[in-house]
């Protein structure tokens, strides 16, 4: 009954990031910076069902940065004529290393995750939650929840602009439940949210790039 | 006023001027058929597996100046109904993995119909499986495949 549950409200809730699993053979450059850390990811996708990325990720207030390997798998997609729905599951490995002159060595670090979403042209719900264990620089989890409404309905190519929501929970933060409004901003290609953090103020700033 | 109101400000002024920019340039683009046909449509039932409750969408070709073009020179056309398609990331995957298609000469994704355009080269053509297997590995599903008279509306 619990599992039944959880999933169903990772199937209610929605992602912040935008399709983690490509097209066979697609690049995919992302770059994401929030009130914790700022990262950037290239991805590859060499089937329809998982991606393996390479992913850096700076921990501005812990003084630590992770360069990791980022495998995406995609669990179960939905389709409907008029939405989808995913759930990926998100693990990475690699070398957490001390920035700004923070003097502990460099240890390993792994992280897991999951990312959900459902969408349809006008409306979005995304969940996502992971935890990091970067060895002697600390451990935390984070899990956040967005909503998200399109004013109009754009055709293929038109430029697509969201309204939207999130609710990030980091209970290791001085402020464990945080407000972002953003917006997203969708053409072709390029993707990009541009927002700020109403209870932790600082801007969220993400970009995706699909090659 | 604190630096917080003129942000929201700030944000909903750019979201109001997008969406009058785009509306704008919406109408300005592709023209679209809105009637039903249904003749020579054959539905690719294995990829539905997990598909709600599907109706038709137009089965019409969207023409484009690269479509319009390659019907020119002697394409034939089919339009593919495709499940899941909601953003233009759907779009470029689309266009991306039928592009390199040595037997495509144009292809089109339309959001608004919900369907994948495509024009073979003369003498060229997909059968309804392989483009269902390309639409999987652009990580969609396809439901129905129009051919013919039917998506040109002769």
């Amino acid at each position: 009954m619990r599992i039944i549950a959880g999933l169903l409200l990772l199937l209610i809730s929605a992602a912040g990031s935008a399709r983690p699993v490509s097209y066979v053979g697609g690049w995919t450059l992302i770059e994401e910076s929030n009130r914790q850390s700022t990262a950037a990811l290239i991805h590859y996708t060499p089937s329809p069902s998982w991606s393996l990325g390479l992913r850096s990720e700076w921990v501005r207030d812990e003084d630590y940065a992770i360069t990791s390997l980022q495998p995406t798998y995609l669990l179960k997609r939905w389709f409907g004529q008029d939405y989808q729905a995913n759930i990926y599951l998100q693990g990475g490995i690699g070398l957490a290393s001390g920035t700004s002159g923070n003097p502990l060595s460099s240890t390993t670090a792994a992280y897991a995750g999951v990312i959900a979403d459902w969408e349809t042209r006008r409306f979005f719900l995304g969940y996502n939650a992971r935890y990091v264990d970067a060895g002697h620089f600390g451990d935390n989890a984070m899990q956040l929840v967005r909503v998200g409404w399109a004013p109009y309905e754009g055709d293929t190519q038109d430029l697509h602009t969201w309204l939207m929501l999130e609710v990030d929970h980091r209970p290791e933060s001085k402020d464990p439940v945080s407000v972002t409004p953003l917006l997203r901003f969708f053409r072709g290609p390029a993707l990009l949210e541009v927002g700020f953090n109403i209870v932790d103020p600082t801007p969220l700033l993400n970009f995706t790039y699909r090659f | 006023m604190n630096m917080m109101s003129r942000f929201l400000m700030a944000l909903l002024f750019l979201l109001l001027s997008t969406a009058v920019w785009s509306q704008h340039e919406h109408g300005q683009a592709h023209e679209h058929e809105h009637e039903h046909e249904h003749e020579h449509e054959q539905s690719v039932s294995e990829n539905t597996a997990d598909a709600a409750s599907v109706t038709p969408a137009t089965g019409r070709l969207t023409t484009t100046p690269e479509i319009e073009a390659a019907l020119a020179n002697g394409g034939t056309a089919v339009v593919a109904d495709v499940l899941g398609v909601v953003c233009d990331f759907c779009a470029v995957a689309m266009n991306k993995i039928f592009g390199k298609q040595e037997e495509v000469a144009a292809v089109y994704v339309d959001l608004d119909t919900k369907a994948l355009n495509l024009v073979f080269k003369p003498g060229a053509s997909l059968d309804d499986e392989a483009i269902a297997a390309l639409a999987v590995q652009a990580g969609y599903r396809i439901s129905a495949v129009h051919r013919n008279a039917a998506v040109l509306g002769s």
